[in-house]
């Protein structure tokens, strides 16, 4: 085994993954993430796009092929070790905000902070910064039930830019909402990985959103594509063929 | 059909509890028979008869609370978003619920059958030995008609009560007071919560001021539930201390010879009375002190690992408090009749230890089962904090200390209770 060059943050070669009911997931991708680069991972629904992050998170393990992480190799790691790694070095923001109903929006923001044991009093700052940030501060004191679903997601960026990880992985972090909060979220969540110098890997459908990104691979039923060419869908098929038959 | 592979198909912890479902009703349908049997046996005695009837209602209610539990811990009769366009809608599911009951119950009514017909040495190729008791009414005829109705009760009452817990139901929209104020202990003035009409000066276009809007969504019903507890506090402490005001009244006079199941002295009527209001008390108060302990362990600056045990115990308070109310009321009840009270072997025998168990068995088992549905619910949010990397022992440490917390605060409440209830009688 040969670790990655340097510069690259994050690299994965030959990746295969099946699940565990057997449907295939991906086949042969390889990848390398540089550090503080945007990475826009685009294909349509059931391309592989989830399944690649979370092999590249580590939260499913890696059985063919390999994955580094600045020269760790996370296809090796135990699962403790791997949960170690997504708690200090790593964060995740999913379609859905995933908040914890409990806690009101700081202390779900400070919650990884927590997590790494720093302490409440330099959480709850560094949460409230974040919030002030993404221009959802004077919620910070509101549950989650009460906000509405882009503020909900707001909180969720800024819970996972709090602790400063190395590789934020977003996947589809704007599905639920409509177009203008989708702007705004975006551009808040590029402007301050760009800002910190976050590694982000953002996994998403929409041809707009890649184009916020450094650089965009694509992946279609599992595998990188340079593009994607579909075979045009000819718009009155079924009409045609009853005409003829009839 | 579907409805059995449905009932059928699932893991065997949905099944293990089913089994304890019918054990219950297995337990108590015995209990039933025997009372039937003791009246055939002393068709003189129709008080005594009754009495005994009537103290099945104790094992009934706590049947039919583990069933309503269970079938709503039941993860086969949850709303599934793509089967409701098949017809497995809301109602079906209902239905499901309701046939899963019936079974489990009537598997344990038959079982209690089997049991009763074999002691008394009815079925073929079976003489049963040992001693005969009174309850088991041997060598008179044993009435069809009371038998299946008595075996009825259970299936029936507990296929009723879910039918009515689970129906199919819009979720209502939350209706709001015009002025609300913060609970106590939040910082904040009154705070106006219909919203409607916004803020004067207020920008078209921009962000809504914080709480002018209404909510898009309604609240969880785990969050009204946590509005909804602290109030019914006072009112359960008042019906505790009537409860234990009322021993305190019984015990004036001492009784000539100790309570025992079957004959009650005249002034039992006090004690019961007594217990059930203590009782209730306990129910009623228990969510409260749940959501106070869980307020208690996350103040004075908590770390992740107390924030998260006390918000989720203040969030659950409603869904465990009740049935841990129930477990105090069962265990003070127990504690203070076998041990406080003077002479208490002679209350028992072995119906009575089969009721006991029965209703102990029950309580503690829907706890468990509560506690199961609210980790459940909770699933996502556990996903949710894995995914962020949060170390399962920071999850398995709350959960601990949750568990931990309520024992330190409902064993001595527990003994407190049974302790004074016993007080007046044992002086």
């Amino acid at each position: 085994m040969e670790a990655p060059p340097d510069n690259d943050v994050l690299w994965a070669r030959s990746l295969h993954f099946t699940h565990p009911d057997g449907s295939p997931g991906l086949s042969g991708v390889s990848l390398a993430v540089r550090e503080g680069e945007i990475l826009a991972v685009s294909g349509p629904r059931g391309s592989g796009k989830t399944t690649l992050l979370r092999c590249l998170s580590g939260l499913v393990p890696v059985r063919e092929g390999e994955v580094w992480f600045n020269s760790t190799p996370l296809h090796t790691l135990g699962p403790a070790h791997r949960e170690r790694l997504r708690r200090d070095r790593f964060c995740w923001i999913g379609p859905e905000p995933g908040l914890v109903p409990e806690l009101n929006a700081w202390e779900n923001a400070a919650l990884p902070l927590m997590l790494r044991g720093t302490s409440r009093r330099r959480a709850k700052t560094t949460a409230l910064e974040w919030l002030e940030r993404l221009d959802v501060g004077e919620i910070a004191r509101k549950r989650p039930h009460r906000l509405r679903q882009a503020e909900r997601q707001r909180v969720s960026i800024a819970r996972a830019l709090a602790p400063a990880p190395t590789v934020l992985f977003a996947d589809e972090p704007t599905a639920p909402l409509h177009r203008a909060d989708r702007g705004h979220v975006l551009r808040t969540l590029t402007s301050a990985a760009r800002s910190h110098g976050i590694t982000v890997l953002l996994a998403t459908h929409d041809p707009e959103t890649a184009a916020l990104a450094d650089r965009t691979v694509n992946l279609l039923d599992g595998r990188p594509v340079r593009t994607v060419h579909l075979p045009e869908v000819p718009d009155a098929e079924g009409r045609a063929a009853c005409s003829i038959s009839v | 059909m579907l409805d059995l592979r449905l009932t059928r198909a699932a893991r065997p912890a949905v099944q293990l509890r089913r089994l304890l479902v019918a054990a219950a009703s297995a337990g108590t349908g015995f209990l039933l028979l025997s009372c039937l049997g003791y009246a055939l046996h002393h068709p003189g005695a129709a008080g005594a008869g009754a009495l005994r009837l009537a103290w099945c209602a104790v094992p009934v209610t706590a049947t039919v609370y583990l069933a309503l539990a269970v079938a709503r811990t039941d993860p086969g009769t949850r709303p599934r978003p793509g089967l409701s366009a098949l017809g497995l809608g809301p109602a079906r599911l209902t239905a499901i619920s309701c046939l899963a009951t019936a079974l489990a119950t009537t598997l344990g009514s038959l079982l209690a059958l089997l049991l009763f017909l074999r002691l008394r040495g009815e079925l073929p190729g079976m003489r049963s030995a040992g001693a005969r008791a009174a309850f088991l009414a041997v060598g008179e005829p044993l009435p069809l008609p009371a038998t299946l109705t008595l075996l009825a009760v259970v299936p029936a009452v507990a296929t009723a009560a879910v039918a009515v817990a689970l129906r199919p139901r819009d979720p209502r929209p939350v209706r709001r007071p015009q002025r609300r104020y913060l609970p106590f202990g939040r910082s904040g003035a009154p705070v106006r919560a219909d919203g409607t009409v916004p803020a004067p000066g207020h920008p078209e276009g921009a962000p809504a001021a914080p709480g002018g809007t209404a909510d898009p969504e309604p609240a969880p019903a785990a969050t009204l539930a946590e509005r909804a507890v602290l109030p019914g506090l006072p009112w359960a402490v008042a019906l505790l201390a009537a409860g234990l005001t009322a021993h305190a009244y019984a015990g004036r006079t001492p009784p000539a010879h100790a309570p025992t199941f079957a004959t009650l002295p005249g002034e039992a009527g006090t004690i019961l009375l007594g217990w059930a209001l203590t009782a209730v008390g306990l129910v009623l108060a228990a969510p409260g002190l749940t959501h106070l302990c869980g307020r208690l362990l996350q103040c004075a600056r908590p770390g992740a690992l107390r924030l998260l045990a006390g918000r989720i115990l203040m969030t659950e308070a409603a869904r465990i408090g009740r049935p841990l109310g129930v477990v105090c009321a069962v265990f003070a009840a127990g504690y203070a009749m076998t041990t406080l009270y003077d002479a208490p072997a002679r209350a028992f025998g072995p119906l009575s230890a089969l009721g006991a168990l029965v209703v102990a068995g029950c309580a503690v088992a829907t706890l468990l089962t509560s506690a199961v549905q609210a980790r459940q619910g909770r699933a996502e949010t556990t996903d949710a904090l894995l995914r962020l990397g949060a170390p399962t022992t920071v999850l398995r440490g709350a959960a601990a200390l949750r568990a931990f917390a309520l024992l330190v605060l409902f064993t001595p409440l527990t003994l407190a209770v049974a302790a004074l209830a016993a007080l007046p009688l044992t002086r």
